[in-house]
């Protein structure tokens, strides 16, 4: 499509696509090349872009896709593999009782309350990169984009009960690293 | 009586409303007498909270990737 000026649209809304994408793959050239797949996809498909869509909508939504795609293949790597995997943690113990090292601590602030300071998401952010990728993918469809579990088990084509073993995971594993590195240190 | 690892998955599907009554009355007496547990509740609460900032950023592209996109585009 030689009527599209590829230098103005990548200009116009590269970062849009950016900053969507990468606190939901948290890495950054994976969300790099996700923004470019985006406009690959778009401009192969042009012919199928309704006047009456927004453009930046548009591209969202083959954004949307794509991180969605991303999570598939995670979900698919996984589920042979948590059959396999007995259910092992290292924050309980055998019998479900906390593991003496994993006993979560006081963190000593209004529990539940917004948290204002801009490091303490530097250090969020940090921890999310710390979870294997498709629990970073649930937690995230989960609370950053408030999808309900069924709705992210249908996306995901995962079980209901691998759902929860993995949110379970996910929240553990941050509840320690948001305490070791932010609230106790 | 349930074991901290089921209280603390029950705290997570109380979220959605996903307990019976028993396991909602289960969590309830459990978190009772467990001080850890009911840190993790708290705590569960602040996560969620502010799991929800993190959709934001503020981070860019360079320059140079930007136009690294660009030339991928035109070829």
């Amino acid at each position: 499509m030689s009527t599209i000026d590829t230098t103005a649209l990548v200009n116009d809304y590269s970062d849009l696509l950016y900053r969507f994408a990468l606190p939901r793959v948290n890495d950054k050239d994976l969300a790099k090349d996700l923004v470019q797949d985006t406009f690959v996809s778009a401009l192969k498909n042009i012919d199928s872009y309704k006047a009456e869509a927004s453009l930046k909508n548009w591209l969202m939504t083959i954004l949307k896709n794509k991180i969605i795609d991303h999570y598939r293949k995670a979900a698919t790597r996984l589920t042979d593999r948590l059959a396999t995997e007995n259910d092992s943690d290292s924050f309980f113990e055998g019998d479900g009782h906390w593991s003496k090292p994993a006993y979560p601590k006081d963190w000593a602030i209004p529990y539940g309350s917004r948290i204002e300071q801009k490091e303490f998401y530097s250090v969020f952010e940090l921890c999310m990169k710390k979870l294997k990728e498709i629990q970073h993918a649930v937690f995230s469809m989960k609370y950053l984009d408030d999808i309900d579990s069924d709705e992210i088990c249908k996306q995901l084509n995962i079980t209901a009960s691998n759902y929860w073993v993995l949110i379970h995971r996910a929240k553990t594993q941050l509840r320690s690293c948001l305490e070791k590195n932010w609230f106790t240190k | 009586m349930i074991s901290c690892k089921e209280a603390t998955d029950f705290i997570s599907k109380k979220e959605e409303g996903k307990l019976t009554i028993m396991q909602r009355y289960a969590l309830w007496r459990h978190l009772l007498i467990c001080t850890m547990c009911r840190l993790f509740n708290l705590q569960n609460k602040t996560i969620v909270k502010n799991a929800s900032t993190l959709r934001e950023t503020d981070a860019s592209l360079t320059r140079e990737e930007k136009d690294g996109i660009i030339q991928t585009l035109n070829q």
